[in-house]
């Protein structure tokens, strides 16, 4: 159904942007309703965990201990993926906005890009002593 | 060039106001999201990590972050924004929808009703450590 919505066609899927003659433009726009949408479900199900608190420390610490073990730990990390991708390339519609960077739009996509990953490889470096404890 | 805008936005089914507010509440998550996720995921790591603290998170370290005044209003604010971005994202997408666009007041409605109810819930769970 989604991929009926015209604006899967009005964000150029099918021909490069004009200016860098790459597709950066859509996948941009199509990450970002990807992280977005993810995220909204991400939001409802964080909210639903903090509130077993409502049944107590002892619940809440139970649901938060196991919340906290490496499987979890390494979900966390696609988690600061979407929510850095998803801020950057925020910023970057930010400044077209401001008329700033229409022309670099392409290059400014692949800086979103390399600086998520760099956050999420350092994220991911700081809690490997917690995907790999006892 | 940016993302050519979508047909929506073009005719102003969208609004001025909503995305004029979705740029501003987006900036202040980066700036709140980068104390909560800081706070939640790597304050406490070299005290989990040498053992002194049993795990990142637990109510106790939780209700002392909320003793302070600064938290209560990270996290409220927080609570508030992302919402308000979250859920107004998904009527910028649902707008999109034509058989949404037609009902766009109810819808908007629908998710304001659904956003202060979930507000209502998430500050009744975080007032538990307060209280």
């Amino acid at each position: 159904m989604a991929l009926s919505f015209r604006t899967w066609s009005l964000h150029g899927s099918a021909s490069p942007d004009r200016n860098s003659g790459t597709r950066a433009g859509w996948w941009a726009w199509f990450l970002q309703r990807l992280t977005g949408v993810a995220l909204v479900g991400y939001l409802f199900l964080h909210i639903l965990v903090i509130s077993t608190v409502q049944a107590g420390e002892d619940a809440f610490n139970s649901v938060l201990i196991v919340l906290q073990k490496p499987f979890f730990v390494v979900l966390d990390l696609f988690l600061i993926a979407a929510v850095v991708y998803h801020g950057l390339n925020g910023v970057r519609v930010l400044f077209f906005d401001l008329g700033i960077g229409l022309k670099q739009q392409a290059g400014m996509f692949w800086i979103c890009m390399v600086l998520t990953t760099i956050i999420t490889v350092v994220a991911g470096y700081f809690s490997l002593p917690l995907i790999f404890r006892n | 060039m940016a993302a050519p805008l979508t047909e929506n936005q073009a005719t102003g089914v969208v609004g001025f106001w909503p995305w004029f507010f979705q740029r501003i509440s987006g900036v202040l998550l980066i700036a709140l999201l980068a104390v909560h996720i800081w706070m939640g995921h790597f304050s406490g790591l070299r005290a989990v990590i040498e053992g002194s603290q049993e795990e990142l998170v637990l109510y106790s370290i939780v209700q002392q972050r909320l003793a302070q005044g600064l938290f209560v209003f990270v996290d409220f604010s927080l609570l508030g924004l992302v919402l308000y971005h979250g859920l107004n994202g998904m009527r910028n997408i649902l707008l999109e929808w034509p058989a949404a666009a037609r009902r766009a007041q109810a819808m908007t409605l629908g998710l304001w009703v659904l956003g202060a109810a979930t507000f209502v819930y998430g500050a009744w769970a975080l007032l538990a450590f307060m209280l």
